[in-house]
């Protein structure tokens, strides 16, 4: 990247990016309130707060530390506008990081660059725009049509998602394979130590702990090698 | 006006539709950025049309796959609720969690027969405020993440990209661990994916067949889901 490209990147591009961001993240907090306000203007409808305080204190318990963590965990993963994009529309891991890693390496991009960035931004736009058509032609088809698709079909399904972790294991860590065989049983044992009791202190622990712990071990052997001239990179 | 028809109501539709078109504008604007940025930043159009094909090809499963997920929700919440939730800041796993603590509040079991009014506004209440501490958090230090890593990496790119390269195999090593470790069909349907994913970039690279860099993840998907769905266990 030369210095024209740096400065547009970092003083132009980055700052708008970052702006956009702030007001839409804020205006999404903000207008997601709009059914339940709906409900209290429409209908009078409003909620009983003492009930409300014990309803959302039970949900901040069981996956409250996801605010803080999933933020922290997906950052090396999305980068900055990814950040934003991502957090406001959801389905993160079973949506966003993979369109969003898919895109990067079609386009053929060094992950982490700027470019890496544009290409990120652009597919998981298109991402969003197609979750939100094919959810909305879903919801107009209604429940009717919908508990019409048979067992099997719907059994076949769940298996979609660990299938397409499983290939983009393999894509992402072919050139890395080293890494990513040892990273893999880092998750294996994390995963074990959870279901055998170990982090039974740790509340929710086995929603945030594996990424969280995956993705900064992943990271940490990866900054110890890249040193080591490039041992990661090799094999 | 039954419990069912408040919830499907038009106006509903109207006041959930407000926050799903706020996502769509964010991403337009987003990718608009973007794409006009791209070439100054060294990107053809060739390469952010194949990012952008990649990932529409890439959506289309988990789409399916959440919108299979929203049928509990749909009969629970109504159209309009589990249409804005899984289109905004939710996630399947939760958001039936979320509106479970809600209406439980008030003694209404998520799904029976006594759903009533305000067992629907305690369940719409929680959902949203038990979901915007992701947003707050995210928009709050999106821009402050990105000083702490280019610290990290002394905003050396060569650093920078395997920083990057391990953070993206970390999150698919730890969503495929998830899957090995119940050592059912979850974990098959892991293994297939990855073995036919392999065979694709194999042969990809070895004979230069250009449309199966854009296809080898769907037919290993696709492949992996069939099979494993057939496998008599």
């Amino acid at each position: 990247m030369n210095q024209t490209e740096k400065d547009f990147y970092d003083g132009e591009y980055m700052p708008q990016m970052n702006r956009i961001g702030k007001i839409t993240g804020f205006a999404g907090v903000i207008l997601c309130f709009c059914p339940a306000l709906a409900l209290a203007v429409v209908y009078g409808l409003l909620p009983q707060p003492a009930a409300l305080v014990t309803a959302v204190v039970a949900g901040a318990a069981s996956f409250g530390a996801l605010w803080f963590v999933e933020p922290i965990s997906y950052f090396p993963v999305l980068g900055t506008v990814g950040t934003y994009m991502a957090f406001l529309s959801g389905n993160i891991s079973n949506m966003r990081v993979p369109c969003a890693s898919v895109a990067q390496a079609a386009a053929g991009v060094e992950p982490g660059s700027p470019k890496a960035s544009v290409i990120a931004t652009l597919g998981m736009a298109v991402s969003i725009v197609m979750n939100i058509s094919i959810l909305t032609v879903g919801v107009i088809l209604g429940s009717s049509v919908l508990s019409m698709l048979p067992a099997a079909v719907t059994e076949a399904l769940s298996y979609l998602l660990p299938s397409l972790f499983g290939a983009l294991l393999v894509q992402f860590a072919m050139k890395k394979i080293r890494l990513g065989v040892v990273v893999l049983l880092f998750g294996i044992l994390i995963y074990l130590a959870i279901n055998g009791g170990l982090f039974a202190w740790l509340p929710g622990a086995s929603n945030y702990l594996p990424v969280l712990g995956c993705i900064f071990f992943s990271i940490a052997v990866a900054m110890l090698t890249v040193d080591k001239g490039k041992e990661g990179e090799k094999k | 006006m039954s419990v069912s028809e408040l919830q499907n109501s038009g106006v509903m539709w109207v006041a959930c539709g407000i926050p799903v078109v706020l996502v769509l504008v964010q991403a337009i604007v987003f990718a608009r950025k973007a794409y006009q940025a791209g070439p100054k930043l060294g990107l053809t159009q060739e390469q952010m049309r194949a990012g952008m094909r990649s990932s529409a090809i890439t959506a289309i499963g988990p789409s399916v796959v959440i919108l299979s997920g929203m049928l509990s929700l749909l009969v629970t919440m109504g159209g309009p609720v589990a249409w804005m939730r899984l289109s905004l800041i939710g996630s399947v796993m939760f958001e039936s969690l979320a509106a479970g603590f809600g209406t439980a509040s008030v003694g209404v079991e998520l799904g029976s027969e006594q759903m009533n009014e305000l067992a629907y506004t305690m369940g719409l209440w929680t959902m949203i405020l038990c979901s915007v501490g992701w947003v707050i958090f995210a928009t709050i230090s999106a821009n402050q993440m990105d000083k702490i890593q280019k610290r990290v990496t002394g905003s050396n790119p060569a650093r920078l990209a395997a920083l990057s390269a391990a953070a993206v195999i970390g999150a698919f090593a730890s969503f495929c661990a998830q899957n090995l470790v119940k050592v059912n069909k979850s974990s098959i349907a892991v293994i297939l994916g990855g073995a036919i994913m392999w065979l694709m970039m194999t042969i990809c690279e070895k004979k230069q067949v250009k449309w199966l860099r854009d296809w080898g993840l769907t037919i290993a998907i696709l492949g992996s889901m069939i099979i494993t769905a057939l496998l008599p266990l």
